[in-house]
């Protein structure tokens, strides 16, 4: 998946525009997750993020996917994940109006840090081994903000994958 | 437990084959009476035959078979059915639960190897989920667009005693069943038919699977529509009706493809319009203006081919609410059905009668004046599936049982014993190559031991004909093991086995043999040696459009 090199430059994907956003409502189960996998995968479809955890009903969690729709048209994603049993709801929020965001933490090596600070980065701890902040937003914001991680030495970084919810009207 | 969940499903046959993890349940199969367990020699015989009964009699076939190896050879009797979707429930014994992930004996991630070939799977490992998954997979197996459901059921569960619950209801609020059918979608679509120059409906299994056949009928008649069927679709309209294309697809009849070359309105009903049908995609009916797509399955739209009409629905419903949607007829309706007659003319079915060899064609056209459209016939793949298919004049549904989108060899004996246990009033007829047959020849036993009235029409070309035949066309005609004149002698098998047979070299002995096939009650064999260059004709060369199909030469 992603590999966050410490450098900067972290190119948009030539597929930009393959990928679909989705957010789907799944039965909690030991087989859930490699159905929705090997779906992925049979049909061609490459994750490019991915995040789970909780949902608000009992027995069900939320999964937000990033996916590249390969060769097969846009909506064949959301077609071939809605014919399992153990998906019940796909949303498709590509394009839409959204709250997009992503975590990122890491320890950087320098101890002057108002560049990341003013960002709106937070620091968790700081030790003789480097400073760990913790620092959130959209996809372009966590991609800026690792690009200025690098100027201070980056030792670890660690980044979430995406939770995707619409806008409310 | 489990037994009686399936007594409830009001399941007859049960086609297994027992061993260390699923020992329980066999241990109370004897206090079940009204199951009765076909004892198959091969678990993938067991996938076969309850296969063929499935497709056969429209119940779901049932399945047992143990942990690991039993439950992998499964595999490709999973996929058979689901490329096919064919309503199957297979129940396979699984480690004790304590001991899943341990590497134990003869376990193996059952699921995992067979969550692509199933339309859905279980594993069980708690007693309490042990009723209401049964129901479930019976639901889904033979609902919406059916195919197979596999439980893996730990051996300590089997093992496990719970209370009955109410298995009436049923909440699975992932399985979305579509149904309904857009009144307006119907409307456009049965207008753009009628209102096309140059209709033509193709119709697949899933006319077949909805019992869509007298609704096609009428909206062909209604819209005066040509009518081709696919592989699996085979049976969905009679092929002597005035209007039947025969089939479509890369080895479609020459006048069907030429149809759908030049069709202005394309409506495809129940069927995936896979690589067989569209040949090269690009080239694929290039004169359409409007697809038209009817399927209960929604991923189907789109996946091969972009419809600008699409249903979403039961094909009978679907087409039930076209029928009085059609008002006005193209004026130039006479003129296309006209052309296609000359299609029909121009480009025959034809064969090889000349060289004093044995033809396959003979064989099957003499099966036919028996048959009639009473008897069931179940083809393997390869040359023997496609002359099968295109030398009988289907004129009813559900007598044409073939491995379709897998095309697994070694399907067409066991899938025949299937059917045979499915509906023992109608005679069954098993057409397979050598090659095929030898892959799950084991099944005979079965044959044998059951006195099931099954006539083996064996297709003995001494090669892997169909393969051979794309050598010598496609591959510069470099024969590469594909020779296979090292096999058994079938009657001598057939003897060992304990069923009569009989070899057939010359074309004057088809007749007798059949007679011989007829008078005999129980399963019967009859080896004929056809000419190993017989070829399936017409064919779309691999890699090209449906319009650049090649004829039988016309032999002197």
């Amino acid at each position: 998946m992603l590999e966050i090199k410490p450098k900067p430059a972290v190119a948009a994907p030539q597929t930009h525009n393959r990928i679909r956003v989705l957010s789907l409502l799944v039965v909690d189960g030991q087989n859930t997750l490699t159905k929705i996998s090997g779906v992925i995968r049979r049909r061609g479809f490459h994750v490019r993020g991915i995040s789970v955890g909780p949902s608000r009903q009992p027995g069900h969690s939320r999964i937000t996917l990033q996916i590249d729709h390969g060769h097969a048209e846009a909506d064949q994603v959301r077609k071939q994940l809605e014919r399992l049993v153990e998906v019940v709801e796909v949303e498709d929020l590509t394009g839409d109006d959204v709250h997009n965001r992503e975590l990122v933490v890491a320890t950087v090596a320098a101890s002057e840090l108002d560049a990341l600070l003013k960002r709106g980065a937070k620091v968790l701890s700081t030790g003789s081994d480097g400073t760990t902040v913790e620092f959130s937003g959209d996809a372009d914001q966590v991609a800026d903000f690792v690009n200025e991680l690098a100027r201070h030495g980056i030792i670890d970084v660690v980044r979430s994958g995406p939770v995707v919810m619409r806008k409310s009207e | 437990m489990i037994l009686e969940a399936l007594e409830r499903e009001g399941v007859e046959y049960i086609f297994g084959y027992p061993g260390g993890a699923n020992l329980p349940i066999y241990q109370h199969l004897h206090e079940h009476p009204k199951l009765k367990h076909i004892l198959v020699r091969h678990e993938q015989g067991a996938a076969h035959m309850a296969d063929g009964y499935a497709r056969a009699c429209g119940k779901p076939g049932v399945v047992f078979a143990t942990s690991g190896p039993g439950a992998l050879n499964l595999v490709t009797g999973l996929c058979t059915a689901y490329m096919d979707s064919v309503p199957m429930i297979a129940i396979t014994g699984q480690v004790v639960s304590t001991q899943v992930g341990r590497d134990a004996f003869q376990e193996s991630d059952v699921i995992g190897a067979t969550s692509s070939v199933t339309k859905h799977s279980y594993l069980v490992t708690k007693i309490d989920q042990l009723p209401r998954v049964i129901h479930e997979a019976f639901h889904i197996a033979t609902t919406g667009r059916p195919g197979p459901v596999l439980i893996d059921i730990c051996k300590d569960v089997q093992q496990a005693d719970a209370e009955r619950v109410n298995t009436e209801y049923l909440e699975i609020p992932g399985y979305k069943l579509n149904g309904h059918v857009n009144l307006d979608g119907a409307r456009q679509a049965a207008q753009a038919l009628a209102g096309a120059e140059r209709p033509v409906i193709l119709a697949g299994h899933g006319v077949l699977l909805s019992h869509a056949e007298r609704e096609l009928m009428q909206l062909a008649e209604a819209a005066a529509a040509p009518v081709g069927t696919t592989l699996l679709g085979i049976g969905a309209f009679p092929v002597k009706h005035p209007l039947s294309l025969h089939m479509t697809g890369f080895m479609g009849t020459g006048w069907c493809l030429k149809a759908v070359q030049n069709a202005d309105v394309l409506m495809m009903v129940g069927m995936r319009v896979d690589d067989r049908v569209t040949a090269k995609l690009s080239e694929f009916a290039p004169n359409v203006k409007t697809f038209i797509h009817v399927d209960i399955d929604e991923s189907e739209m789109g996946k091969n081919v972009r419809p600008h009409i699409e249903l979403v629905a039961d094909a009978r419903l679907a087409l039930e609410a076209m029928v009085p949607q059609v008002t006005k007829v193209d004026a130039g309706r006479a003129k296309w059905l006209g052309q296609i007659d000359k299609w029909r003319e121009e480009h025959p079915l034809r064969y090889r009668q000349s060289n004093g060899q044995l033809q396959p064609q003979d064989v099957l056209i003499d099966m036919y004046k028996r048959a009639r459209s009473e008897a069931i016939i179940v083809a393997d793949v390869g040359q023997n599936q496609i002359w099968a298919a295109l030398w009988w004049n289907y004129d009813r549904p559900g007598l044409f049982i073939n491995s379709g989108g897998s095309g697994t060899m070694g399907f067409a004996l066991p899938a025949a014993l299937g059917a045979k246990f499915g509906r023992p009033d109608l005679p069954v007829w098993c057409v397979a190559g050598e090659g095929g047959f030898v892959m799950t020849a084991q099944e005979l036993s079965v044959a044998v031991e059951h006195q099931l009235d099954v006539k083996i029409v064996l297709l003995n070309n001494r090669s892997l004909g169909m393969v051979r035949q794309f050598q010598d066309d496609f591959y510069g005609g470099v024969r590469s093991q594909v020779d296979l004149t090292h096999m058994p002698d079938f009657v001598k098998l057939c003897e060992a086995y304990g069923l009569p047979a009989l070899r057939v070299e010359k074309f004057e002995d088809i007749a007798p043999s059949f007679d011989a096939a007829e008078r005999t009650k129980g399963p019967f064999l009859i080896d004929f040696r056809i000419d190993p260059e017989a070829n399936v004709y017409p064919i779309v060369p691999l890699g090209k459009g449906l319009g650049e199909f090649r004829e039988a030469p016309e032999y002197a």
